[in-house]
C-alpha cells in the first residue's frame, strides 16, 4: 500500500497541475500577486513553486522552535530533541534545488523554561519539523529546495524586527535587546511573530491547491498552523492575566501592526484579495493583536471580547474568517519589506531580516 | 500501541449492535486505552451516494455553525441567535423549516458577566478574562452563521432543532461517567463542552473542502471555507490549551474520554460522497481511533512529555479530516448506520447528508 506521502505526492504533482490548467493563468496571477495587473509575473508559477515557498517558511519556523525548545538546529538534533521525538539522523537541509544556507543564531540558546510552555515549545518544534519532512517528501526528489540562509540571531533578525515594530507602532515599546530565547514569555512572543503568518500564507494558497488530496494536505497544515497560533495567543493571554498586566498583549499589538503594514505595502492596486458572494473579508489591517474589543451577541451590544483568533472582525460585516495573504505579502513580512522599495514591487527576490539571502526558489525560480 | 485487526473487529461488532445511547462508553474506553497510534489514515474512494451542490456542502457547514453558535451564545448570554439569523431566508424554496433550541433551566444564564453593567447572575460568576474569551468565541461562531447565510443567500437552510440538553446524556457514557454533565455550570465545564465541538469543526471543514466544485472554488467558496477552518483551529487550540493548562489529570481524563467516544462513533463509518470531478480522491479521512489525539499533562519546565495541543497525524503533522457522514455520526451520538436524527439534532440536520451511512 502506498504511503501517505506517496499518495500526497501523486496528488500534488499530478492533480494540481490539472487544476492549474483548469483555472488558467488568470487565476494563478490572482493568487500570486493578488491583483490582475501583474499577470506577466505569474505565468511561470507552478504548484511546486507554491509548495517550495511554503517550505522556506517551514525551514524558518522549525529551526526557530528547535533552537528555543532544544538549543539545536533541525539537521543536528541533540539528545533533548531526540528525546522529544526529533529524527535522530536530523532533518535534511540539503535539497535538490539550491545550496543549503547556514542558520545564524548568535547567542540563541534553549529557553530556560520554568512552566508548561516548555512542552508547548517542544510539541511545536516537533510538528514544524514534520512539516519540513512532509513537504520535502511531497515535492519529491529533484523538486524540493535546500534550506535557505536563515537569521534567528537575537542581535540580528530579532533586533531588526524590534526596531521596525517600535518605529511603526508608537503606543508600545518592545525593549531593545529583546530575545525570544530569554524566558517562557519571550518565547511566546517570538512564536507569535511566525504563526499567524503561517495561517495567512496557507490560507492564501488554498484556492490553488484544491479539489484533490493536495488540498487536504495544504488544508491539514493550515489547520495545524491555526492550532499553533491559537496555542500561542491563548498562552500569551493567560500569561498577562496571571501577571495582572498587558505587557505581552502590547507586544502582540505592535507585531500585528507591523505585519499589517508590511502586508498592506505589498498589496497591489485594489488591495483586497478574498471575496465571496460580494463580501470582502480581507480588509486592511489584516492582522490583530490581543486587545479587547466590544461585540454584539444575540442581538445585544456591549460584550467585551478578546482576540484569541486572528480574524476579520473589524469591518462593517464581521465575518470571523481568518485573513488570507498572497505570497508577495508573506514575502514582504518575513523579509521586512525587502520586496517593496519606494512603493514599487521589486522583480528580484527579496532579502532581509529572517532570510538574509532571500528565499530559495524552486526549479522554476521566483520572481 | 497499534490497534490490530482483532481490536477493530471487536469494536466493529460492538458498534454494529449497539447505538451510542445503549452504552458505547465501554467501547470508547477500550478504544482510548489501546488507540495511541496516529497513522491510521486512508484515502476513501467510495462513490457518491447522491447528487449534491456546493450549496449542499455549505449548508452542511451551516448546520454545524448553528449548533456551535447556539452553544456559545447560551453560555455567554443566556439566550441564542436572533430569529433573523435562524429563520428561512427571503426567497427560500427548500423543504426545511426553522427549529427551536431545547434548553433547560440550567443551560441559560451561566455567564452574563461579560455584558456591560451586568454581573454575576449565573451559577458561577466568571472572571473578566474568562468571560471575554467566551464572548469572543460566541461572537465568531455567530458571525460564521451570518456569513454562510449571506454567502448562500436564498439557498441557506433555516436552523434545525437543536438540543443543548444532550450534553447531560453524553456525559453519562463517559469514563468516568459524568451523568447530567452541564457545560453551562462552570468555566471548566464550558471548556469541556467546547472541546466536544471544536476539533469536530476542524475535521469537518477539512473533510468537506474537497467536495466543493471547481466553479465553487472560482466563486471563492473554498477560500472562505479554508478561512473558517483556520478559525475553528484557533478555537480548538484555545480549548485544548486551556484544558491542558488546568493541570488537572481528572479534567484531562474527561476530555480524553470525550475524544475516545468521538473516535468510536466514526471508526468504520467512512462512506461519504466524493467529488465526482476528482474521482477517487477525497483526501485523508481517518478510519481509525487515531483520528483523536488524547491530551497529555505537561511537566513544568520540561520539554518532555510533549503536549498535544494540536490534533494531527503523528507522522506528517497534518490535521485529520472527517467525512460529512462521520461528522453526522458524531453529532447524532450514534454509530448506527441509517440514523437520520438524534443527539444534538433531535430532528436531524437540515442537510442532504443528514442520514448516516456505513
Amino acid at each position: 500500500m502506498a504511503t501517505l506521502e506517496t499518495q500526497i505526492l501523486d496528488d500534488v504533482i499530478v492533480r494540481s497541475r490539472r487544476k492549474l490548467m483548469t483555472l488558467g493563468g488568470a487565476a494563478l496571477a490572482g493568487l500570486v500577486v493578488g491583483g490582475s495587473t501583474e499577470k506577466a509575473y505569474a505565468a511561470s508559477y507552478s504548484d511546486s513553486d507554491i509548495l517550495n515557498f511554503a517550505l522556506n517558511l517551514e525551514y524558518l519556523e522549525a529551526n526557530f522552535y528547535y533552537l528555543a525548545a532544544f538549543g539545536c538546529l533541525i539537521n543536528t538534533p541533540n539528545a533533548a530533541a531526540i528525546a522529544a521525538g526529533a529524527p535522530a539522523a536530523g532533518i535534511p537541509i540539503t535539497g535538490s534545488v539550491g545550496t543549503a544556507g547556514t542558520v545564524t543564531y548568535g547567542a540563541a540558546n534553549k529557553v530556560p523554561f520554568t512552566t508548561a510552555v516548555a512542552a508547548y515549545a517542544s510539541e511545536t518544534a516537533i510538528e514544524e519539523g514534520k512539516h519540513v519532512l512532509f513537504l520535502q517528501s511531497a515535492l519529491g526528489s529533484g523538486m524540493y529546495i535546500a534550506q535557505p540562509a536563515i537569521n534567528l540571531d537575537p542581535a540580528g533578525a530579532w533586533a531588526m524586527l524590534v526596531t521596525a515594530a517600535n518605529a511603526n507602532y508608537s503606543a508600545v515599546t518592545i525593549p531593545t535587546g529583546f530575545s525570544p530565547y530569554s524566558s517562557d514569555a519571550a518565547f511566546l512572543v517570538g512564536g507569535y511573530v511566525f504563526e499567524d503568518v503561517g495561517v495567512t500564507a496557507y490560507h492564501g494558497a488554498a484556492s490553488l491547491l484544491t479539489s484533490s488530496g493536495n488540498l487536504s494536505a495544504a488544508g491539514g497544515i493550515l489547520a495545524v498552523e491555526g492550532y499553533h497560533a491559537g496555542l500561542l495567543r491563548t498562552a500569551i493571554n493567560a500569561t498577562d492575566v496571571a501577571n495582572g498586566n498587558t505587557t505581552l498583549t502590547g507586544y502582540t499589538n505592535s507585531i500585528s501592526a507591523l505585519r499589517a503594514a508590511l502586508a498592506a505595502s505589498a498589496q497591489t492596486a485594489g488591495g483586497t484579495s478574498a471575496t465571496v458572494g460580494g463580501v470582502n473579508y480581507d480588509n486592511n489591517p489584516d492582522d490583530f493583536g490581543l486587545a479587547t474589543f466590544s461585540v454584539s451577541l444575540a442581538g445585544m451590544a456591549g460584550f467585551n471580547s478578546t482576540r484569541i483568533t486572528d480574524a476579520d472582525t473589524g469591518s462593517t460585516l464581521n465575518t470571523a474568517i481568518a485573513f488570507s495573504r498572497n505570497t508577495n505579502q508573506v514575502l514582504n513580512i518575513v523579509t521586512g519589506g525587502g520586496k517593496v522599495a519606494s512603493g514599487a514591487i521589486k522583480t528580484t527576490a527579496a532579502t532581509g531580516v529572517f532570510f538574509p539571502a532571500g528565499l530559495n526558489a524552486g526549479p522554476n525560480g521566483f520572481k | 500501541v497499534k490497534l490490530n485487526h482483532k481490536h477493530y473487529s471487536l469494536i466493529d461488532k460492538a458498534l454494529s449492535r449497539r447505538s451510542f445511547l445503549a452504552g458505547a462508553g465501554g467501547v470508547a474506553a477500550a478504544s482510548m486505552l489501546s488507540g495511541c497510534s496516529n497513522d491510521g489514515t486512508t484515502t476513501v474512494t467510495a462513490p457518491p451516494t447522491s447528487a449534491y451542490t456546493d450549496a449542499d456542502v455549505l449548508n452542511f457547514a451551516l448546520n454545524l455553525e448553528y449548533l456551535e453558535a447556539q452553544f456559545y451564545l447560551y453560555a455567554a448570554t443566556g439566550s441564542g441567535l436572533a430569529q433573523t439569523d435562524t429563520s428561512a431566508p427571503t426567497g427560500y424554496t427548500g423543504k426545511y423549516s426553522a427549529g427551536t433550541v431545547i434548553t433547560s433551566s440550567s443551560t441559560a444564564g451561566a455567564n452574563t458577566v461579560g455584558k456591560a453593567g451586568v454581573t454575576g447572575t449565573g451559577p458561577t460568576a466568571l472572571t473578566a478574562a474568562q468571560s471575554n474569551i467566551l464572548n469572543e468565541i460566541a461572537f465568531e461562531e455567530q458571525e460564521h452563521v451570518r456569513f454562510l447565510r449571506l454567502a448562500l443567500g436564498p439557498a441557506a437552510v433555516p436552523m434545525p432543532m437543536i438540543d443543548l440538553t444532550f450534553f447531560g446524556v453524553l456525559g453519562g457514557v463517559l469514563t468516568p461517567a459524568q451523568t447530567g454533565f452541564n457545560p453551562f455550570l462552570s468555566f471548566t465545564n464550558f471548556l469541556l463542552g467546547s472541546f466536544i465541538f471544536e476539533d469536530v469543526g476542524v475535521t469537518a471543514y477539512l473533510g468537506a473542502a474537497p467536495l466543493i466544485s471547481a466553479a465553487g472554488v472560482a466563486s471563492g467558496y473554498l477560500t472562505a471555507a479554508s478561512g473558517i477552518l483556520a478559525v475553528e483551529a484557533y478555537h480548538a487550540a484555545y480549548a485544548r490549551t486551556s484544558i491542558t493548562a488546568t493541570g488537572s489529570s481528572a479534567v484531562i481524563a474527561i476530555a480524553n474520554s470525550i475524544a475516545a467516544l468521538r473516535a468510536t462513533l466514526t471508526v468504520g463509518n467512512t462512506g461519504a460522497p466524493t467529488n465526482t470531478a476528482n474521482t477517487g480522491n477525497t483526501g485523508q479521512v481517518s478510519t481509525a481511533a487515531s483520528v483523536e489525539v488524547p491530551l497529555t499533562l505537561p511537566t513544568a519546565g520540561s520539554t518532555t512529555p510533549l503536549t498535544t495541543i494540536t490534533a494531527a497525524d503523528s507522522k506528517s503533522s497534518l490535521a485529520f479530516a472527517r467525512t460529512v457522514n462521520q461528522v453526522h455520526h458524531v453529532v447524532y451520538g450514534s454509530a448506527t448506520v441509517g440514523t437520520a436524527k438524534g443527539g444534538f439534532f433531535p430532528n436531524g440536520t437540515n442537510s442532504i447528508f443528514s442520514t448516516t451511512t456505513a
